[in-house]
């Protein structure tokens, strides 16, 4: 089956059985391997993309269903050396450590603040429920978000 | 000269280099390296525990389309093991657990390669599968081994018998005696933990070639020599045959201390000539996991009225899985877990690693020494409730201090633990009590533990470059801890005057940088750190005396900061180390150093240690837990109300980093402690294969951790620093599991503490343990041959 969809602005024809994973298409397809399959069962959240706008784990979105969709990716985000606010917050707070999980963190995070730019601490924790991280233990991860001052900045990409 | 390297110089919260590539996601971790333009591979495990293999056809699948090699253990025959080489690459004759590979297929892709898996033909007979510690102890239990005595042994001296694959003993002084003592009080305990799964988020996997005669394995592990040596010992190869590189390591946590799938890529590599690539799937990577070992103890101590104790004797049961691993060389820290912490009079530990059809346990951090120090801590605070002793009194009056000796009679030095229990009590004094007061049961807990570096060899060379910045080539390997972009920069840059941003650090390539332990027992700060300290010292001392030639000045007065050598006392003075290099390679060349590091050795008493890998510990490392919960009596759940941590840390390098580290350690600490547990089912699988059903905790269960950095104990690590990422996780199960025992004034025998197993606690439900496989009697659980 054909689809076709526009990936990080471009738009692109993906030739591919249509149960196949959206997670799979971008990194196996397109070479962008920011999405990172870990659980593969929408729990852990580090497969998160953007599609039209909402953050969803990629791993469970077969590629067949979204014909005619934008996606957005951590490589689509913003160019690496003008980070968005939350990847600048994290940068900052010094928060990262094995990284897997948060290319997934960051689309999560920027969608979120995106519809509530003010949150309270449990807001964040609530918002990070579909994302798992194995190192840091989340706080740092919060003190940070809740650092950012500029919401616009995050809004305006 | 030199008055080295002001600290001033050293510490501070540089951020990681890392982090932007890792947040835009363009770190390409070893699983990110793997593309079209390869082979996949994959491995054929078993589905029962315990059988004979009769027969192996590989014949259908080898016939299908897309298909390029099979391997199985007539390709690899050799064993590796540590202590002893028990283990095959493939099951050979016996296969020994659920999962145990026996085969493995390189194909065009993934699909292929596991339609050619389901293709491959195993015979097999069945055989009774020995899937628990007393079952393996049972006198009539089928050997897991049958051939344990014909091991290579790669370490002589311990006990060995069947199923007990090795066992490290303590015996000082006469513990008869003490217990014989009219004055004492005997306290009797049986403690058991479940296995915890490391889920590190990229899995084991490996990208193997075969190039001019030598194997090249890019992979994600802590110890790119120890897959360097067993891939050349399994293989039959010369290591000197095998190249190891590594990239970003996306999480280890010790599951990647091991060498695992690493041959298996180059045997399939060398096969078919061409790139191949085997990445463990989610569920594999869970149901292969060498997992934190499930453990049992039988402990039991002889103290005196006013709390000193005199007597203590205890036997750990370490389950290895289907073969040795790590549980062998882990048997030796007993003695400085379980027999750590407190002075003791007389003592005898056994600490015993067995065999059974389960799949093989592994290191996971603070390996070993959780479980004992959750036993130990339980232990002390049933001893001071049989005493009738405050057990922070308790605690003050019999940790080890300065001069103090410990269970194999290395003499500690400095009060260290006694000073961070006083600095805990003033800060739980001046919080506020967190006690809901909502019908729920509050409980508070500090307990203490101990910990080390688990120092040994390193390497390490600097390059000078042209342009003042330095390259730092070693073998070390960012597994997320930061290390390698904060700490080891920040010596270097420190002892050369430089801004860390200018230390270039080259990640691990087995044939540019020398022989390493691995990354892992808190030992990159310590032992890479010493090395390039070393080699770092040696550029420093060339670039002082051509500098002090070219300023005619003495190097004594001379300082090297900012980039440059200045006369002391005089900023902007002399010149740039740019322009010292220049000089250098006009008289005799472009400047190197080199430095190295290993273990000094500590002493301990002769003759009461036997089947130990290490008889002392080198650098001990302290630290204090405390927490205050609340048990809903209705429904078993544990509530962490707070959580606070005193650590030793010698001199913090980058004191924000350790604090990450501490609040991320205690987090796996605390799904320890509550939730996280694999367990075997009837079959000898695993039950938990994903996230599912494997319980990790998420943003909601967690609380912010505070912190106290205690700096200043003895340590002979770099500029007097200690290996800081390990410790964090080591007593939180013991805290949770004394503050819930508190709470619910029962004796908390088992971790994870699940609502269920908490509900049947408060409800007096719950058994006493008390293990038949263990003896009472301590020398009737030694192994005979
Ligand atoms: S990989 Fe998609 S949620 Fe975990
Ligand atoms: S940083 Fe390693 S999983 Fe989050």
């Amino acid at each position: 089956m054909t689809i076709e969809l526009t990936i990080n602005g471009e738009v692109r024809t993906v030739t591919a059985d249509p149960r196949t994973a959206l997670l799979d298409v971008l990194r196996d397809s397109c070479r962008l391997t920011g999405a990172k399959a870990v659980c593969r069962e929408g729990f852990c959240g580090a497969c998160t993309v953007l599609v039209d706008g909402e953050a969803v784990p990629s791993c469970l979105r077969p590629i067949g269903m979204l014909d005619g969709r934008s996606i957005v990716t951590i490589e689509g985000l913003a160019h690496f050396e003008t980070p968005n606010p939350v990847q600048q917050a994290f940068i900052d707070h010094d928060v990262v450590q094995c990284g897997m999980c948060f290319p997934g963190m960051v689309m999560t995070l920027t969608a979120f603040l995106e519809t509530n730019p003010a949150p309270s601490r449990g807001e964040v924790k609530a918002a990070l429920s579909g994302n798992i991280c194995r190192c840091t233990g989340y706080e740092r991860i919060v003190d940070a978000v809740l650092s950012i001052q500029d919401m616009r900045k995050v809004s305006g990409r | 000269m030199n008055a080295v390297t002001d600290l001033a110089s050293v510490v501070m919260d540089l951020p990681r280099r890392d982090a932007q590539d890792k947040l835009t996601g363009r770190t390409r971790y070893t699983i990110d390296n793997i593309g079209a333009d390869m082979l996949h591979a994959v491995q054929v495990r078993s589905d029962v525990a315990s059988a004979r293999i009769l027969e192996i056809d590989c014949s259908k699948a080898l016939a299908m389309k897309g298909v390029r090699a099979i391997v199985t253990h007539a390709d690899a025959p050799g064993l590796h093991g540590i202590g002893v080489a028990d283990h095959p690459l493939f099951a050979s004759d016996l296969i020994r657990y659920h999962g145990e590979p026996i085969a493995a297929i390189a194909a065009d892709t993934l699909e292929i390669a596991h339609a050619a898996a389901r293709a491959v033909l195993v015979r097999t007979e069945l055989l009774p599968a020995v899937l628990t510690m007393a079952e393996a102890l049972d006198e009539h239990a089928p050997l897991i081994h049958p051939d344990w005595q014909r091991y290579e042994l790669l370490k002589e001296g311990a006990p060995r018998a069947g199923n007990v694959a090795w066992e490290a003993h303590v015996t000082r002084g006469d513990t008869d005696a003490a217990f014989a003592r009219p004055d004492v009080t005997v306290v009797d305990d049986c403690f058991r933990v479940g296995r915890q799964s490391h889920v590190p988020f990229e899995p084991r996997c490996a990208i193997a070639s075969y190039e001019d005669g030598r194997f090249h394995i890019q992979c994600s592990t802590q110890v790119p020599w120890t897959v360097r040596n067993v891939t050349a010992k399994v293989l039959g190869a010369a290591a000197s045959r095998v190249r190891v590189t590594v990239p970003a390591v996306g999480g280890g946590f010790g599951l990647k201390f091991d060498c695992t799938i690493e041959p298996v890529a180059a045997l399939l590599a060398r096969k078919t000539g061409k790139t191949v690539s085997l990445c463990n799937s989610r569920e594999e990577e869970f149901l292969s996991c060498l997992c934190r070992e499930n453990a049992e103890v039988r402990i039991r101590s002889a103290v005196t009225p006013d709390g000193e104790i005199v007597g203590r004797e205890a036997t750990v049961l370490m389950d290895c899985g289907a073969y040795g691993g790590e549980q062998i060389f882990l048997s030796t820290m007993t003695a400085h877990t379980l027999g750590g912490n407190y002075r003791l009079g007389a003592v005898k530990l056994n600490s015993r690693a067995v065999y059974t059809n389960t799949p093989p346990n592994g290191a996971f951090r603070a390996c070993n020494g959780v479980y004992n120090t959750f036993f130990l801590e339980r232990h002390t605070d049933n001893i001071c409730a049989a005493i009738g002793m405050d057990p922070m009194e308790f605690r003050k009056q019999n940790v080890l201090g300065d001069g103090d000796i410990g269970a194999t009679g290395q003499v500690f030095q400095g009060d260290v633990l006694r000073p961070m229990l006083e600095r805990m009590e003033a800060i739980s004094a001046g919080a506020e009590r967190r006690d809901p007061a909502d019908g729920r049961l509050y409980g508070r807990a500090t307990t203490v533990g101990t910990w080390f570096v688990f120092v040994g060899p390193s390497a390490a060379t600097i390059n000078l470059n042209a342009d003042g910045s330095a390259t730092l080539v070693t073998s070390g390997v960012e597994i997320g801890s930061g290390t390698m972009v904060q700490s080891l920069p920040q010596i270097v840059a420190g002892i050369l005057g430089i801004h860390p941003a200018d230390v270039i650090v080259k990640t691990a390539d087995t044939d540019a940088s020398g022989r390493d332990l691995g990354v892992g027992g808190g030992r990159t700060t310590v032992s890479i750190g010493s090395a390039s300290k070393m080699a770092a010292e040696k550029i420093r001392e060339q670039i002082l005396e051509i500098a002090s030639e070219m300023l005619q000045t003495p190097p004594s007065g001379l300082a090297l900061r900012g980039g440059r050598v200045e006369i002391a006392g005089r900023p902007g003075s002399g010149m740039t180390i740019a322009a010292v290099v220049q000089r250098a390679e006009e008289l005799f060349g472009p400047m190197s150093g080199t430095g190295n590091f290993t273990a000094p050795g500590v002493p301990s008493l002769p003759g009461c240690a036997a089947g130990h890998f290490i008889d002392a510990i080198d650098i001990p490392i302290f630290t204090v837990h405390d927490c205050e919960v609340a048990v809903d009596p209705d429904t078993g759940h544990v509530d962490v109300l707070s959580y606070r941590v005193v650590q030793d840390v010698g001199v913090a390098i980058n004191p924000r980093a350790i604090r990450s580290q501490i609040q991320g350690g205690v987090t796996q600490g605390l799904g320890y402690a509550l939730h996280e547990n694999i367990t075997i089912d009837e079959h000898g699988s695993m039950e938990q294969s994903g996230f599912e059903h494997y319980l990790l905790p998420l943003a909601q269960d967690v609380l912010p951790v505070e912190i106290v950095l205690h700096e200043g104990a003895p340590s002979i690590g770099p500029l007097g620093a200690k290996g800081a990422g390990e410790i964090p996780i080591l007593n939180v199960g013991a805290t949770i599991a004394c503050a819930v025992a508190r709470a619910t004034g029962r004796p908390v025998a088992e971790l994870p503490l699940t609502p269920p197993r908490v509900l049947e606690m408060i409800q007096g439900h719950a058994k006493a343990l008390d293990f038949a496989h263990i003896s009472p009697v301590w020398h009737a659980n030694l192994a005979r041959r």
